[in-house]
């Protein structure tokens, strides 16, 4: 929900009286019964505006920006951290990290287990409407952050890698605003294709035909073997930054500049995977497809930074 | 007297006249009955016939499928009183049979379906799962070969921890043994999830508190017959490689419930016994709902 939308309900909310409050979301329909019943009316008004917006967001994750980080190095028992340990430990190492925070977490059917941290400073109350969410599946090493402060970050992370029984955690160079999409390429919920032994047969046809026929067939095939089949998880961005020093020995004015010289290419679709896809198997990408390409959906990330070196970082 | 006796008669005999011609009317009823069961025998004939059909097709599969030299010797080729076409036909269907039969052992003694991939320098695996006799999802993963072995693209979930296990077999001497360990933690964790899916579909009055991912710990809400308590009881799933938990842990306001004969013995049963069959077993006992 952005910064407009969640000033205009604090106003709306205000403007309610607060008797009329409950007949007033009722007549509005925008929640199911369910999530009316969860509002408890005695509270604050402004309790209770908080706690829209945080049921906007989980039921609208496909916004805003989450960033993906990858927990390393599980200690032994990480395997067999359960809910009640993880709530436990989470609200205690980030409350012993940093005064002032209210912390929320709940489990949603899909296991994907919700984390609302809202920051005070020694001013002011948490603030649930500029809260930081995240999005994590117990048992897997990603976990996916929203609206983080850079002051926050290494308060957030340290608890999340405590909790979790691990020793590290990373940015995961993996970022967009579809939350979903995220999750479906870490988890491989989409339909990856193998290699089968039986490719199917072609038609029949006149020698050229069969030329480019098989061509075609051949790049379809590595497409689809790079990038998946079907719908593909809807990443909308990938990032490239090329890092190259100039090496013309006879110009020494450009080659004694220290930085390197910075190239950065941004791809944007409504959904890049299966753009790039379609790139593949029209031509216009050359098959096999680099790895440059391939690593977006093979190694689950969309941030590069590529520098004389090592082709990808 | 006289007259009485002779009503008697007369009575006696209007009523087998009457008889008589009721009997009559029944004949024509019989062709009716006839045809019905000509019919019958119509349908049993073709059924028959199509039954005698398929036992000899798949007979001649069998003489088919019997070793090439055998056939030689017996010089069963020439009993085939068949035309060219089906029989080509039949020995495709034999051969297709032979084969999904060997597919099927191997995949028994523990073989995996594998492709050579990318000229010779990586392989893709099948990892088949199954639980009870049905099949499950299948895992593929890719290996490259050259110029070391290393684990190249999957559709392995996160929480099985691949590269762990990769890193616990020596994955450079020996596939086969990582493949092995692999396969067991994918079954384990397949047939772990089959169970907690039958028992939300076969047990609707119990209440599934948590789950997780990688169905390693289960809480499940039991409501006991006698006042209605609620009974927690804990299942941790603390070896990945078995789908029976190494821990049950019950929990309940009535601090002696959990130490009873019963509930004990129904843990140790919750130990041995896939979760969906104790429970009916100890519905079955009625100690819970």
């Amino acid at each position: 929900m952005d910064n407009l939308a969640k000033h205009l309900l604090q106003r709306l909310m205000r403007r309610i009286p607060a008797s009329m409050l409950k007949s007033t979301l009722d007549k509005w329909g925008r929640l199911t019964a369910e999530k009316r019943k969860s509002l408890d009316f005695t509270q604050s008004k402004w309790t209770i505006t908080q706690e829209l917006v945080a049921l906007y967001v989980t039921e609208n994750p496909n916004q805003g920006m989450w960033h993906t980080f990858q927990l390393l190095d599980p200690e032994d028992d990480a395997h067999s951290v359960e809910l009640m340990q993880f709530k436990e430990q989470f609200k205690s190492h980030l409350s012993e990290l940093k005064r002032n925070v209210s912390v929320k977490i709940k489990k949603h059917t899909d296991e994907a287990v919700w984390i609302r941290v809202a920051w005070g400073d020694g001013l002011s109350r948490p603030n649930h409407l500029k809260a930081t969410y995240v999005v994590h599946y117990l048992q897997t090493p990603y976990v996916f952050v929203n609206a983080l402060s850079s002051k926050n970050k290494p308060l957030l992370l340290q608890a999340l890698t405590l909790s979790t029984k691990h020793q590290q955690i990373k940015a995961a160079n993996l970022s967009g605003q579809k939350l979903t999409a995220l999750r479906d390429l870490l988890m491989r919920q989409y339909q990856q294709v193998f290699p089968t032994k039986y490719p199917s047969p072609l038609p029949e046809k006149l020698r050229i035909e069969k030329v480019q026929a098989e061509a075609s067939a051949s790049r379809h095939r590595m497409a689809g073997e790079t990038f998946g089949d079907g719908m593909l998880p809807a990443l909308q961005s990938a990032f490239f930054q090329l890092e190259t020093k100039f090496k013309d020995p006879t110009n020494e004015a450009m080659t004694q500049r220290d930085e390197p010289f910075i190239c950065s290419v941004k791809f944007s679709s409504s959904n890049l995977l299966e753009s790039l896809r379609h790139c593949a198997s029209s031509g216009i990408a050359s098959t096999p497809v680099t790895p440059l390409l391939s690593s977006i959906p093979l190694k689950g990330r969309n941030y590069f930074v590529i520098t004389d070196n090592v082709p990808t970082a | 007297m006289e007259g009485a006796s002779m009503r008697g008669v007369l009575s006696h005999l209007s009523l087998l006249e009457v008889q008589a011609r009721s009997r009559g009317s029944q004949v024509p009823q019989q062709p009716s009955r006839v045809k019905e069961l000509k019919a019958k025998v119509e349908a049993l004939t073709s059924q028959r016939d199509q039954l005698k059909a398929e036992l000899q097709i798949h007979k001649k599969l069998q003489k088919l499928r019997a070793p090439v030299d055998k056939r030689r010797e017996d010089g069963e080729d020439e009993e085939m009183d068949v035309d060219s076409g089906s029989s080509e036909l039949f020995h495709l269907m034999a051969r297709h049979s032979e084969l999904t039969d060997l597919l099927h052992a191997h995949n028994l003694i523990g073989g995996y379906d594998a492709i050579i991939t990318n000229g010779g320098k990586g392989m893709c695996f099948s990892l088949a799962t199954e639980y009870e006799g049905v099949y499950l999802d299948t895992y593929k993963l890719e290996l490259n070969l050259k110029p070391k072995v290393k684990i190249s693209r999957h559709n392995i979930p996160p929480f099985i921890a691949l590269n762990s296990l990769a890193e616990q077999s020596n994955l450079q001497t020996d596939v086969r043994a990582f493949l092995a360990t692999v396969s067991q933690h994918l079954n384990a964790f397949a047939g772990r999830r089959q169970q907690l899916k039958l028992v939300k579909e076969q047990h609707k009055s119990v209440e599934v508190m948590e789950s997780n991912l990688l169905c390693s710990i289960l809480v499940l809400m039991f409501t006991v017959p006698k006042d209605k308590t609620p009974l927690l009881c804990t299942l941790e799933y603390t070896d990945h490689t078995r789908y029976l938990p190494t821990r049950v842990h019950l929990n309940c306001q009535d601090k002696l419930l959990p130490d009873s004969p019963n509930w004990k013995k129904n843990c140790s049963l919750l130990k041995e016994v896939p979760v969906h069959r104790a429970l009916t077993a100890i519905k079955k006992a009625s100690d819970i709902v």
